[in-house]
């Protein structure tokens, strides 16, 4: 009863680089956010933390006056925005390489980020998205599918990071 | 096959030998022991020093309450642990042991002379000790006495182990895998809840695989556990063994220490030794148990002297039988049942001495049975033996008066004074107790938890098994969930009551008596009479003074002993004298499981910027800058950091120097509002200021005191490009948004951290603009004078180009999306080799800022600084009629006369003044001398002589003045200046 | 390690998301100017120090927003929180 053996799986959370992609940080008033969805060609979400995709722009609700808006590189979400300045005042500023993304993913992958996040992330609805922290760095975590996630980093602190998830990767490894 | 191991009993596995060493001789024990089941089946009771009287000691219990089978356990270099519980650490092939607190051997040990001299060790000892002489302190009580105290030896290697953290949330926490726990996750898990049961012991069970007689539903316990848990994982409980839970914090928080890899001969590679789990449950069930008491009497802490309750697990869990002839001194029928299973195993119990007159019938029957003596109504009075108890002294009393009696041969003496319920986990979350004659119970909760079993003082297995099954009903329903209550027939129960008790009364001289209550601590029932005689009334101060319940243990066998008797000395109720505080954790942890991956190079966030790997191939020094690390100087072969940054200021003020600047905090200041807003947060006025223009900004914060600075670029009416220092970048964005959040809602302006999103390189000489002009394109340099900015391409990258200057030099600082930083900066290097183009680092950047008297905020100024008393008076907007901190500047106390301003120092001899160095004015005045000041910045320059700056009380004043900087290897004169040491008039910025 | 409820993505979340912000209801005087410097002296430095219900402000680094909340300072509880605008509530609102 005292002794145990040990399985040993591979592959149980795997860590991948994502390609560069369009972000913008939108700011407007909530009374105003209808007017720059219809621009932009979608239903700003209202719930913080909920997503909206359309015609390959999505939108996530961060907090009650801010979107972080994703797109293919070289989407022009700006002229559309733009256009409507005058009536919806708002901020739309480029972060495309404030941060950089990576997929987390496999079936361990809730051990690896419960490993340095504190909230609930299993509880996570898939299609939500949340800043929030690993560790000591504020990342943003979207939930893809249930063993699948995304985590925005802002550039400086990816390499720490990284050191940390291979840490918990090498730990998953063990089996232990 | 070791003698005191009963073939095939217990839980080990009898086909499985596992050698190991203790202090050097190799001993067999068996797969699932521990090093002091192992110990003991080799007939080793003797197994450590005590700690302040190095008296000889045996196991005294077998779990982590032991105070005294404290060993230091290695496995390799870097691998030595000190004071772990013999009890607790599980054998592993080739685990190596020793004994602690003796010199030179267990058995002989120079240091138990102190055991003779006990009486100059009493309570208080170190408080009576320690007064006098004064210049006994360093020469004799630190290094002598300090040396001698301490239990075990310090590591002196790195902990070569990893250590691993996890957070969990679960619905339902279960404390305790014993008969209670098991009970409560069953009734938890019955509908679908997350449930999670731990357990500190390497198998769940906990009193039954104690007590295999005992039949649950029809089935022997050991079998009946073995159901339960599969039924709890069929049902998907997290089952979690080897697994303390150590605290207990706010919001049903629960701090868990599991144990990996002490337990296994080979760890899997890469395997962390332990892991701390940080659980939030929606309900807890507390299901530890009770720790059995001690009886106090004199010599009770001989090797050989141990729990009744630890006797019958070593019998069951490990097929130890723990003596030959056991003798048993007890107030608790429980102890009756590890008698009887004794006998029942081949021991001859001598006797069983208890204290109370009446023995419940069916005890005496079952002694009679067995042959067993029974004396009721008596006490022990001594023991006798050396390294280990020979015989024991019994005598009969009524009350405090003690009749003749006789002595009892035996070779161990098993003891219960009762069971204590394990307040620690409830006692965490404030929870208050409830005395109920005899022990305190858990009383008024604040957290949302149960507590259940012996825990709350039950005894008996039908009833704890109800009860169990009752509070994991109750956490169910409290989840808002429903289930159905569970029965248990219990068969072979084995029920009980006791009495509880003071130190026994002796016949002795009770002068001398030797009555431990604390073992790891050596304090007997003595000293806390002696406490209470020398006017200690509070159980926190008896504790204090006799150390009561202080070791590692924190008093977990001690604690209501002593309070006992502290309150019969008191002549007080014991709720009246109270209980100590029982804070986490729970048990002995190590610092690995609490830092978990934070060492080495996780020890702390570290922020690089895009061209830190260039950096890092090309030699710098780094030091590190708020979370950053930075580019420090660039070090040629042979130069030291002085002759490094000598050259890379002379050539930046020659040529062309080149330096990452990315770590800048920028912020996007956007919206129809900007411009109001800007004006409201800064000092300076920017109304006026074009798009196309940059100006440097000084921000405040409510109570006038510079908080931070920066260059502020307009790009378009709209929008600003702020900068901040690179510290205080996250700081400025959380102030700004405060403002426009809850000060400023209506207007319509936001904000955006840029910091990252840009990648900054800055260029500073008199060639930087011929180098740079050919690569950039889309600016007018007709138009683009100091302090202009503009959005452009630079080597055919998108980019921000500002032009300012932090050198005095003509400077530029190009931002390009962070991506492109790496490219930017090779292609500048690149570009900049017709002119030395010289890369430098932050001391150069400071030595060039400070030869022309920028100030650094958070070194020039220290949150006392007002723009005045920086000389930046003419940053201010003065017609402006409000902006963050304007109110303050006016205060009677910012407009006094006599405020420490910031100037400029040149010492006399030459020599570098040291930052932070205290000014005097006048250096033969009587210590303590009146000090007006400090060196605020102070470096070699490119100029021939060091410089420095500093604040001094009405510096402005005192200009060409000398002022004085005593330093330990004398004192420096120094002549009070203008902060600008170089180009005074800006001549080469116009350049 | 507290939970505590942000008002604006109206969740229970771990301390760790979340920055203390000083006390509550202390707003600066529309025209600083206007006050006399005991007054300027008190809105800046003097503070309630509350033993007890201390109304206090926090962010949430989720939503990145400035909040309210009522905490009992001696048992390290939050009775309430609300968000930034709201009137300050009364302290049997908070107990039911």
């Amino acid at each position: 009863m005292t002794y145990e053996k040990h399985h040993f799986a591979a592959a149980l959370a795997v860590v991948e680089d994502l390609a560069p992609a369009l972000r913008l940080s939108l700011r407007v008033k909530p009374a105003h956010s209808a007017t720059l969805g219809q621009a932009l060609g979608l239903d700003l979400p209202t719930r913080v933390g909920a997503r909206v995709a359309a015609g390959g722009t999505e939108a996530l609700c961060l907090g009650p006056d801010e979107w972080l808006l994703t797109a293919p590189e070289g989407t022009d979400l700006a002229t559309p925005a733009r256009a409507v300045y005058a009536d919806a005042p708002h901020s739309l500023v480029d972060i495309s390489d404030r941060e950089i993304s990576l997929r987390l993913s496999g079936p361990a992958v809730l051990d690896l980020l419960a490993a340095c996040c504190p909230r609930n992330v299993a509880a996570m609805p898939v299609g939500t998205a949340a800043r929030t922290v690993f560790d000591s760095a504020t990342v943003i975590l979207w939930r893809d599918g249930p063993a699948d996630f995304r985590m925005d980093i802002w550039r400086s602190f990816a390499p720490h990071v990284r050191a940390l998830l291979a840490q918990v990767q090498g730990e998953l490894a063990a089996g232990l | 096959m070791s003698r005191f191991r009963i073939p095939g009993k217990g839980r080990v596995d009898h086909a499985a030998p596992v050698s190991f060493t203790f202090d050097g001789k190799t001993y067999r024990g068996l797969r699932g022991d521990t090093v002091a089941s192992a110990l003991l089946a080799n007939g080793v009771h003797l197994m450590g020093r005590s700690f302040k009287y190095h008296r000889p000691r045996g196991a005294v219990s077998a779990g982590s309450e032991e105070p005294n089978a404290l060993i230091g356990t290695s496995r390799g270099a870097g691998r030595f642990e000190p004071n772990t519980r013999a009890t607790v650490q599980e054998l592993r092939a080739g685990l190596v042991t020793e004994s602690q607190n003796k010199w030179p051997s267990l058995s002989f040990d120079i240091g138990a002379v102190n055991d003779r001299a006990y009486m100059l060790f009493s309570a208080g000892f170190y408080y009576k000790t320690f007064m006098w002489p004064k210049s006994f302190w360093d020469k004799i009580y630190e290094p002598v006495i300090r040396g001698a105290a301490g239990l075990g030896k310090s590591p002196t290697e790195a902990d070569p182990d990893h250590y691993a953290s996890r957070y969990l949330h679960t619905d339902v926490l279960v404390i305790g895998a014993g008969p209670a726990g098991i009970a409560a996750a069953l009734a938890a898990a019955q509908s679908g809840a997350d449930v999670t049961l731990v357990d500190e012991n390497p198998e769940m069970g906990g009193s039954l695989l104690s007590d295999p007689a005992v039949q649950i539903d029809g089935r022997p316990a050991w079998d009946w556990v073995d159901a339960q848990l599969g039924r709890l994982r069929a049902a998907g409980v997290r089952l979690m063994t080897r697994t303390t839970a150590i605290g207990y914090y706010h919001q049903n928080m629960v701090g868990l220490c599991q144990r990996l890899t002490d337990h296994l001969d080979t760890p899997p590679k890469g395997a962390p030794r332990e892991r701390m789990w940080r659980v939030r449950a929606g309900q807890v069930v507390l299901a530890q148990g009770a720790l059995e008491k001690p009886l106090v009497f004199d010599g009770n802490d001989r090797p050989g002297v141990m729990l009744a309750g630890a006797a019958q697990t070593y019998l069951h869990k490990y097929g130890v039988k723990v003596g030959d002839t056991p003798a048993v001194i007890t107030s608790h029928d429980s102890a009756y049942y590890a008698a009887f299973d004794l006998a029942d195993s081949g021991a001859r119990v001598a006797a069983i001495i208890d204290t109370r007159d009446a023995v419940r019938p069916d005890l005496l029957d079952g002694a009679r049975l067995r042959g067993i003596e029974v004396l009721s109504g008596h006490t022990v009075t001594t023991t006798r033996g050396r390294l280990r108890v020979k015989s024991v002294r019994a005598a009969p009393m009524r009350g405090t008066h003690v009749g003749t009696g006789r002595d009892i041969a035996c070779d161990c003496l098993l003891m219960s004074g009762g069971w204590t319920p394990s307040l620690h986990l409830f006692s965490h979350t404030k929870g208050s107790l409830a005395w109920d004659g005899q022990t305190f119970l858990p009383d008024r909760k604040t957290e949302a938890c149960e507590i259940a079993g012996a825990g709350r003082g039950l005894w008996g297995y039908a009833d704890v098994l109800a009860d169990g099954a009752a509070a994991g009903l109750r956490a169910l329903e409290g989840l808002g969930r429903a289930g159905h209550p569970a029965g248990f027939r219990v068969a072979n129960d084995r029920p009980g009551t006791g009495a509880s008790h003071t130190e026994l009364p002796t016949d002795g001289n009770p002068g001398k008596a030797r009555a431990f209550i604390d073992f790891q601590n050596d304090v007997t029932a003595k000293d806390i009479r002696l406490a209470v005689r020398e006017g200690m009334r509070s159980i926190e101060h008896v504790k204090r003074y006799t150390t009561n319940g202080m070791a590692t243990d924190q008093g977990k066998m001690s604690n209501i002993n002593g309070l006992m008797i502290a309150a019969d000395a008191l002549g007080k109720q014991p709720p009246q004298v109270g209980l100590t505080t029982f804070r986490p954790p729970y048990t002995p942890t190590s610092f690995g499981a609490f830092c978990g991956y934070l060492r080495g190079e996780t020890f702390q966030l570290t922020r690089k910027t895009p061209i830190d790997g260039w950096a890092e191939a090309n030699g710098a020094v780094f030091e590190p800058v708020a979370q950053w690390r930075r580019a420090w100087y660039f070090p040629r072969a042979g130069e030291d950091m002085h002759a490094a940054v000598l050259r890379e200021c002379k050539a930046t003020r020659a040529s062309l120097g080149i330096f990452d600047a990315s770590t800048l905090g920028k912020i996007e200041v956007a919206g129809p509002d900007a411009v109001e807003f800007m004006n409201r947060m800064y000092t300076n006025p920017w109304t006026k200021l074009a798009p196309g223009r940059c100006r440097y900004g000084l921000l405040l914060g409510e109570d006038g005191f510079i908080r931070d600075d920066g260059v502020i670029g307009r790009l378009s009416p709209d929008l600003f490009h702020v900068t901040t220092t690179t510290g205080g970048a996250a700081r400025v964005l959380t102030m700004m948004e405060d403002y426009l959040q809850t000060e400023w809602p209506e207007l319509d302006v936001w904000l955006t951290s840029t910091t990252e999103q840009w990648a900054t390189v800055a260029l500073n000489g008199p060639n930087a603009l011929a180098m740079l002009k050919p690569l950039v394109q889309g600016v007018n340099w007709d138009d683009f004078p100091h302090m202009s900015c503009a959005e452009c391409t630079v080597a055919g990258l998108p980019a921000r180009l500002f032009r300012l200057s932090f050198t005095g030099e003509v400077g530029f600082e190009v931002n390009v999306p962070a991506r492109h930083g790496l490219t930017l900066w090779t292609a500048l290097m690149e570009a900049g080799k017709p002119y030395d183009i010289t890369p430098y680092g932050t001391e150069t950047m400071h030595v060039l800022r400070a030869e022309k008297g920028y100030i650094i905020v958070g070194q020039d100024t220290d949150g006392t600084v007002t723009p005045a008393d920086a000389g930046l008076d003419w940053a201010v907007g003065k017609a402006k009629k409000d902006f963050v901190g304007k109110r303050s500047l006016s205060r009677p106390d910012i407009v006094a006369k006599g405020r420490k301003q910031l100037v400029g120092l040149l010492t006399e001899d030459g020599s570098l003044l040291q930052e932070g160095a205290q000014i005097v004015l006048d250096p033969d005045q009587p210590k303590p001398m009146k000090m007006v000041g400090h060196v605020t910045s102070s470096y070699h320059s490119t100029l021939g002589h060091p410089i420095a700056m500093a604040v001094i009380e009405g510096g402005f004043d005192r200009m060409g003045e000398t002022v004085f900087i005593p330093m330990p290897d004398g004192v420096r004169k120094a002549r009070v200046t203008s902060t600008v040491f170089y180009d005074p008039d800006n001549t080469r910025l116009k350049a | 390690m507290l939970l505590i409820h942000c008002p604006y993505c109206e969740d229970s979340l771990p301390e760790l998301e979340f920055a203390y912000a000083g006390e509550a209801h202390i707003a600066r005087p529309a025209d600083p100017s206007t006050l006399s410097d005991e007054e300027w002296r008190d809105f800046l430095f003097i503070r309630t120090n509350a033993r007890g219900p201390h109304y206090e402000r926090w962010r949430h680094i989720s939503c990145g927003r400035f909040f309210n909340a009522l905490r009992d300072t001696v048992s390290d509880r939050f009775l309430m929180t609300y968000k930034a605008g709201q009137p300050r509530p009364q302290l049997n609102e908070a107990a039911e």
